[in-house]
């Protein structure tokens, strides 16, 4: 099964490069649209009013090594030689090869990672879209359909237990976790952590992992909410020069932009 | 007003600095030079567009002090006591140094404080003076600005901004040499 998703994506990601042609490259796959509607956040929100979320679209899977290779090849400031230390730490894609060769050992489908929010931020710019806000890529997350309760528990303790321990010597392939939500986003768990556009909202110093939040937690009634909570505490010990194997990103595009994309590819 | 007289102080030791430099630099603010740092927020190649409607790069600015603030043209609580405290950092300049100085006053909210709500909020301020730009552009670049700067903000479900409060004075090269470490 992985074999074959990882063969599909592969020939998806050859057509979206030879549709892309010489113009500037948007998506590297269809973007997906996810319909607006609203969730309640682990963040302290006002009584009886969930966070709101309009029409999105997003990538349905995270952005690749061979993704960013083709974005480095055309921005040669964002290259590991070249990037100014403001906008990424000494880490920043350390484990490619060279400048623009991720080496043997990064494969092309995997998703990037040691990639700084600025980088990141710099990418989505280049393929007409921005990152997801914190709000769009939590509402996507929970957006989940099971066929039973024993399932949702079962996936819930399966996150629990990916969130405590994430390898990052041996990251999977885009498309592999077989997890995706009821639109068609695959990987928001199982494979890497991602940026989003806020990750560090400014009620911050509320958020600790101490009884008040975790109580707050077990009151959404929320099969993630536990795993939402460590999502959004190690986010908010992540600064945007920050470059780790484990995370990566994918893109979002405002609804009524990627309308006259779709437009303009007919 | 303790942290007003550490940022004026601060500002005052960047101006004497400045000074020196200034003697043999060209004194037209908008002209662009390569971008002198590693850790200068110039790298930056977004385009903004002040209250006048004048399109520029921040690079622009460089060789010059600049004191940026970041705010919303709604807000009524805090907002105008970060531009007043940007004022007070202003006018704390000496007068014959005064023009070397720009303000950039940068909008949390692009979508309603387009470049004729700023100057309106400019006029308003009294604040319509060439120094100072009220500034907009698009929401990723103003996101990454905050980035660099250290400033968080989050729009709330009535619009207004919940956000960090700080003014930042930049040198002439622009250099962050606090904030995000390595």
């Amino acid at each position: 099964m992985t074999n074959f998703i990882q063969h599909i994506t592969f020939i998806v990601l050859i057509l979206a490069t030879f549709m892309a042609g010489s113009e500037q490259a948007f998506a590297q796959e269809n973007p997906i649209q996810i319909p607006g509607g609203s969730f309640h956040s682990i963040l302290p929100e006002v009584e009886g009013e969930p966070i709101e979320v309009e029409d999105f679209y997003m990538d349905e899977l995270a952005v690749t090594n061979a993704d960013f290779l083709e974005f480095l090849e055309q921005n040669e400031e964002w290259r590991r030689s070249n990037i100014p230390a403001i906008y990424a730490d000494s880490g920043y894609l350390k484990h490619w090869k060279d400048d623009l060769d991720p080496g043997e050992n990064v494969k092309p489908y995997q998703p990037v990672t040691r990639i700084s929010w600025f980088a990141a931020n710099a990418y989505c710019r280049w393929a007409g879209g921005r990152l997801p806000t914190l709000n769009e890529w939590e509402y996507s997350a929970q957006l989940m359909d099971f066929d039973s309760a024993e399932e949702m528990n079962e996936f819930a303790n399966e996150l629990m237990g990916w969130y405590s321990a994430v390898d990052v010597q041996n990251t999977k392939t885009v498309g592999s976790t077989d997890i995706e939500n009821r639109h068609g986003i695959k990987d928001q768990f199982g494979l890497i952590m991602e940026w989003v556009e806020d990750f560090k909202p400014p009620i911050s110093n509320e958020i600790s992992l101490d009884c008040g939040t975790v109580g707050r937690m077990q009151k959404l009634g929320n099969t993630y909410s536990y795993a939402a909570s460590v999502r959004y505490i190690t986010r908010m010990s992540f600064n945007p020069k920050m470059t780790t194997g484990m995370v990566g990103f994918r893109c979002a595009y405002d609804a009524g932009k990627t309308k006259q994309q779709a437009e303009k590819s007919l | 007003m303790k942290l007003f007289q550490t940022l004026s102080t601060g500002l005052l030791i960047l101006l004497v600095a400045q000074s020196a430099i200034a003697q043999h630099m060209n004194h037209n603010a908008m002209k662009a030079q390569p971008v002198q740092s590693e850790h200068s927020v110039y790298h930056m190649d977004a385009s903004w567009t002040d209250h006048r409607g004048e399109s520029f790069q921040l690079a622009d600015l460089q060789g010059n002090p600049v004191v940026v603030v970041m705010f919303y043209g709604n807000c009524t609580q805090v907002c105008p006591i970060l531009i007043r405290d940007a004022r007070r950092v202003f006018e704390a300049v000496d007068e014959s140094l005064r023009s070397e100085v720009n303000i950039l006053a940068v909008t949390f909210d692009p979508e309603n404080d387009t470049p004729e709500v700023l100057r309106n909020y400019a006029i308003k301020q009294d604040l319509n003076i060439p120094q100072w730009h009220f500034t907009t552009a698009k929401p990723a670049d103003i996101r990454e600005l905050a980035m660099l700067l250290g400033v968080q903000y989050a729009q709330k479900s009535d619009g207004h901004f919940s956000h960090s409060n700080l003014v930042t004075v930049l040198d002439e090269r622009a250099e962050l040499l606090t904030g995000w470490r390595d």
